[in-house]
């Protein structure tokens, strides 16, 4: 009797395992012709036209990509993400992600592209097919309003404690100028740390610090002072990926058509915008 | 203050819908976890050894990885490494993978609780079914299992109060669930941007619901008092 029920549990065992490897093939078939006709090396556009969803990697991220009032995903590079999918044909669909884990979320294919105000920094583009950039952006030095004044240039900085988000271009500059710093999850988490006093300064991007700090906004005693660097956003695809080189012809088009002005414009962004 | 009043329906709103994802991990993950645990426990005592090995490698393996990085595995492997995205990018398919994670973590400390109480109904409890001529499977239910669920209802509650707070990992994997929501308010959301309150307004809820569960497990083992 005891033989037969260990017998059992091993045949239950193995087959719970092997239901799992069949599933697992039957449900990726439509992705295996994809990635059988040469991975994401040539064929991306194919597989997103395949499936015939683009997926986006988005972060809550104003006025780039948020929500408004009913739940739907809008902003500068919602709304051109949108007008994109729809001249590949294809739906798009918006996954919100955690940004540490953006390069694995591409390679794992759980999201086709990364659109969202995103820095062009070398890691970036190392590890992603990037568009050209469209957007302009700096870093800029975020600190309390009263004491502003002290703090206009770069020169001025070196006594403070920053809070820079983890691998994020602020935290380059910071320590390229070998300021003491502290890496903290998020933009809005370094934020915090300077309105709780933990940190004095942050450092985050000029569009973002544009959006949420100071008069009218949640951080309404905070304000930016210097800017440490400019730099560009881009959208990243998957290594490889022939999407790169057809967003930046659909972005060429809706440039001349002025489009995406008219996009820009909508959103408050146009000064940054590379033409 | 008066901002927070303010922001509170906007607030309140968004975490319910967050917390709604939690207790939807939480329910599955007990519905799924309470048998197979069963079932690992049962391997891990079996004398047939390839059963009892494998039951004790996976219970090592599970046990002696944190569940952050379970969650990675599960969710990202079969993409990154088999070229296979077998859960997709879309919500259902990040609760479906983090609701697989889940059942089999808190499975394998499940099937230690049970082994635990299992081994610890007396011996003279089999020997007394024995000599009055029940058959093996009548002794496991009728007098085991019984006294076995009397005994593992401590530590399980222990361990599914822990299970409550634990489902806030699986936001690594971006599931949106409560903390995710009050996290939000922090950049931006629903027009309400560097609110910082409605991350730690999240530990009201955990807090009221764990009150909740430790006032029904109290009764259940009240319940189950009468074998002493």
């Amino acid at each position: 009797m005891k033989k037969f029920i260990a017998f059992m549990l091993t045949m239950v065992m193995v087959l719970s395992l092997s239901a799992c490897g069949s599933s697992g093939s039957d449900s990726g078939s439509d992705g295996d012709t994809a990635s059988g006709s040469g991975a994401s090396s040539e064929s991306d556009q194919e597989y997103v036209k395949d499936k015939g969803t683009l997926v986006i990697g988005i972060t809550d991220f104003e006025p780039m990509d948020y929500k408004d009032d009913n739940g739907e995903w809008i902003g500068f590079d919602a709304d051109m993400a949108k007008a994109f999918g729809e001249s590949l044909g294809v739906e798009v669909e918006f996954v919100e992600i955690d940004w540490d884990n953006k390069i694995m979320e591409l390679d794992g294919k759980t999201i086709d592209c990364v659109w969202n105000g995103m820095t062009l920094t070398d890691e970036v583009t190392s590890s992603m097919e990037c568009s050209d950039p469209y957007c302009n952006n700096g870093q800029v030095v975020i600190v309390p309003s009263d004491v502003a004044d002290k703090y206009q240039d770069t020169d001025s900085l070196s006594d403070l404690t920053f809070a820079v988000e983890a691998g994020s271009a602020g935290e380059k500059e910071v320590s390229a100028l070998e300021l003491n710093c502290t890496a903290v999850k998020t933009q809005a988490d370094a934020l915090m740390e300077v309105a709780a006093g933990t940190s004095d300064a942050a450092v985050i991007d000029s569009l973002m610090a544009a959006a949420m700090v100071g008069e009218g906004t949640g951080y309404d005693k905070l304000t930016y002072t210097c800017q440490l660097n400019s730099e560009e956003y881009g959208v990243g695809f998957r290594k490889g990926s022939d999407l790169a080189k057809a967003l930046n012809d659909f972005f060429k088009k809706s440039l001349e058509d002025g489009s995406m002005m008219e996009c820009a414009e909508k959103y408050g962004v146009q000064a940054a915008i590379i033409e | 203050m008066n901002q927070i009043l303010e922001q509170m329906p906007i607030v309140v709103s968004s975490l319910n819908i967050g917390f709604i994802q939690t207790l939807k991990l939480f329910f599955v993950t007990l519905i799924g976890a309470f048998p197979l645990g069963l079932v690992i426990a049962f391997g891990s005592m079996s004398h047939f050894r390839p059963l009892s090995c494998f039951s004790r490698l996976l219970v090592w393996i599970i046990r002696g990885t944190p569940l952050m990085i379970q969650l990675l595995i599960i969710y990202y492997f079969p993409g990154l490494v088999l070229n296979n995205p077998i859960w997709g990018g879309g919500e259902a398919g990040r609760f479906l993978a983090a609701s697989v994670s889940f059942i089999l973590n808190y499975a394998c400390y499940f099937s230690e609780i049970y082994r635990g109480g299992i081994q610890g109904v007396p011996a003279g409890q089999e020997e007394a079914g024995l000599v009055l001529g029940m058959t093996k499977s009548q002794i496991f239910f009728k007098v085991t299992l019984l006294q076995m669920i009397k005994r593992i209802v401590p530590p399980m509650s222990n361990e599914i109060i822990t299970l409550v707070k634990d489902t806030s990992l699986a936001r690594i994997i971006a599931l949106q669930e409560i903390i995710w929501a009050g996290q939000a308010f922090m950049k931006g959301s629903n027009g309400i941007s560097g609110a910082v309150w409605p991350l730690f307004f999240t530990a009201v809820y955990y807090l009221i619901f764990n009150g909740i569960l430790t006032v029904l497990l109290g009764r259940l083992e009240k319940k189950l008092d009468y074998f002493r």
